[in-house]
């Protein structure tokens, strides 16, 4: 760190380099008085440090909320959702998924999850204007096979599906070419995936959409039930990782949870045929400890 | 002038060597000059010079503050605080259950602490309060601005307008019922806009932005003097993952409990950190338990 371009005391910058401290993150981990030790400064000096230091680090990063609501530009704005194709479900999330965050899209076996995220791979590929992020997707299946045939068949029925496009546009975009399909079966590969090889995607621009199917596949086989402590600190970190990856890149991540319900009695006997239900939330990082479907 | 030589603002080591060679009081440092105190300590002029530099002005503003009487060892009876807490504003949460349990609100020069699991509510209680603490004197709020830093990007503008539209609305119906003059008034400037504009947010991405964004906190509540409330949504969860050493995530987190005490109490304002808890199946707890009772008898001090 080259602290000459500080704006500070040049007696403050000779004990930095004397100090031997080499970064702000440096600075900030040790407290005022192991400071003033170190340094052997006064603890106006060091409060005078901090500060500087503090302001190098945070200029220019206050916004009011009224600022954020009329942000209308599509690369910084709140307003900005990946649109999931279909317009009731469009309705009902206010536009369509955030883009910061990680979501959550949990429901029994055969609910339809799948469907959806294909869709969205899809989708994330339109102009902005159609409530697409003109980039492409990462598909990371942890169970079963990457059902392409499926998505050939949606590839192929998007003029039906997407009327609100014209079909030129539809026809321009190559669909197959930026899906990017990974197998991550074991908690390793995964941990390199997410680590390694999605930041490469995110970086150059080429994907805008994670989706992973399904997160609790995981930790299901691999954790006892006296491993709970373990299974909790990887879904921790994964969840960190995503969250910070998804806050940099302005990227959603969403992520598929199967759910087995608890089916009572009375209710089986009242009808033999329910609809499935499927819930689509954003996920609160902390809550994916609470993950124990099996 | 009988100021003690440990109480000056010097750096430790020269306050320890001025200590060694019998220096006792400000006075007897003034009186030795410069040359004189350099051949005592083994330290350069410049040195000296600075020091005694440092020791004139902390003299001069000791006299100044005697002379003027009110300082920072203001002396005050127990009945007097007990009248100032009393004739202190809270914040209003618009749930009269609540209300009703913190005795009228949210506190001012106060921290409160808010945990609970995730998805129970926090962060809208929070988005709740940086609204009701604009709310307009003659409606009973405290017409302050609100600081919101954010840890985890919860914060939803979209939910914010949301609220801030409700809470006009509510101020309107009271106004139509009432029909007084300062109420129609003070609705001309309460409007959607206006509360927008009065939210300053600070979005911090690591633990490293939230304690440079802590330290630049005073100055920044110097120039905005009429902000009332800090939010700090998520104080824990730049902390939870990816440390180590939990000694240095400890005393991270005391000191900046401290500093926001101090912030509360200097800008009479209120503080609010929002913590995720979880449930006892799983390891956070453990984290957490170390983290909450200390937390706790700081609080049961405050309140």
């Amino acid at each position: 760190m080259d602290w000459d371009q500080f704006d500070l005391n040049p007696k403050v910058i000779a004990a930095l380099k004397k100090a031997d401290i080499k970064s702000i993150k440096e600075i900030l981990n040790l407290s005022g008085a192991d400071l003033q030790r170190l340094m052997k400064l006064s603890s106006a000096d060091i409060q005078c440090l901090l500060k500087t230091v503090s302001h190098m680090l945070r200029r220019n990063s206050m916004l009011t909320a009224l600022q954020l609501c009329q942000d209308k530009d599509h690369l910084t704005s709140q307003h900005q959702k990946l649109s999931l194709g279909c317009s009731v479900l469009d309705t009902l999330l206010k536009g369509g998924i955030p883009l910061v965050g990680i979501t959550e899209l949990a429901g029994e076996s055969s609910a339809g999850k799948t469907q959806i995220s294909l869709q969205l791979c899809l989708c994330v590929q339109y102009p902005y204007k159609y409530g697409g992020l003109e980039s492409g997707a990462v598909y990371i299946c942890t169970e079963d096979v990457f059902p392409s045939k499926r998505l050939q068949q949606l590839i192929d029925q998007q003029h039906k599906l997407r009327v609100d496009v014209p079909a030129e546009i539809i026809q321009k975009i190559k669909f197959g070419n930026s899906i990017f399909v990974e197998h991550a079966a074991d908690l390793d590969t995964f941990h390199n995936c997410i680590t390694k090889r999605i930041s490469l995607l995110l970086t150059r621009g080429m994907v805008r959409l994670v989706v992973i199917d399904s997160i609790a596949a995981l930790f299901r086989c691999e954790f006892g039930v006296s491993d709970s402590v373990m299974k909790a600190r990887y879904l921790q970190t994964f969840g960190a990782q995503l969250h910070s990856l998804s806050t940099r890149f302005r990227t959603p991540i969403m992520c598929i949870n199967q759910v087995t319900d608890a089916v009572s009695e009375s209710e089986v006997a009242q009808c033999s045929c329910r609809p499935k239900g499927i819930q689509i939330q954003p996920v609160n990082i902390a809550c994916w400890c609470f993950w124990a479907s099996c | 002038m009988q100021r003690e030589v440990g109480s000056l603002p010097l750096a430790p080591a020269l306050r320890a060597k001025l200590v060694a060679a019998g220096f006792q009081t400000a006075q007897e440092l003034l009186e030795t000059g410069p040359c004189g105190l350099s051949k005592e300590l083994g330290i350069s002029k410049e040195e000296a010079l600075e020091a005694l530099q440092v020791v004139r002005q902390e003299c001069h503003g000791d006299a100044a503050r005697t002379a003027g009487g009110s300082g920072t060892t203001r002396k005050c009876t127990a009945l007097e605080l007990l009248e100032e807490e009393q004739a202190q504003g809270f914040i209003i949460t618009f749930c009269s259950a609540l209300d009703n349990i913190l005795g009228g609100g949210v506190q001012l020069t106060k921290i409160t602490e808010i945990c609970g699991t995730p998805g129970v509510g926090k962060t809208q209680l929070c988005m709740q309060l940086a609204v009701d603490v604009q709310i307009p004197e003659c409606f009973g709020g405290v017409a302050g601005e609100a600081v919101f830093i954010d840890t985890e990007g919860s914060f939803m503008v979209d939910r914010v307008v949301d609220i801030a539209t409700a809470c006009v609305q509510h101020c309107q119906l009271i106004a139509e019922a009432h029909q007084e003059e300062d109420h129609l008034k003070a609705l001309e400037t309460f409007s959607l806009e206006s509360i927008l504009s009065h939210i300053y947010y600070f979005r911090c991405r690591d633990y490293i932005e939230l304690l440079a964004q802590v330290y630049l906190l005073p100055d920044f509540l110097s120039e905005h003097s009429k902000v009332r409330l800090v939010v700090v949504d998520g104080i824990a969860f730049p902390f939870r993952h990816d440390f180590e050493d939990l000694s240095l995530r400890t005393r991270l987190l005391n000191g900046l409990a401290q500093q926001l005490i101090i912030i509360a109490h200097d800008h009479k304002s209120a503080s609010h950190g929002f913590r995720d808890v979880q449930p006892p199946a799983v390891t956070q707890n453990a984290e957490d338990t170390e983290m909450n009772p200390r937390k706790r008898p700081r609080r049961e001090e405050e309140k």
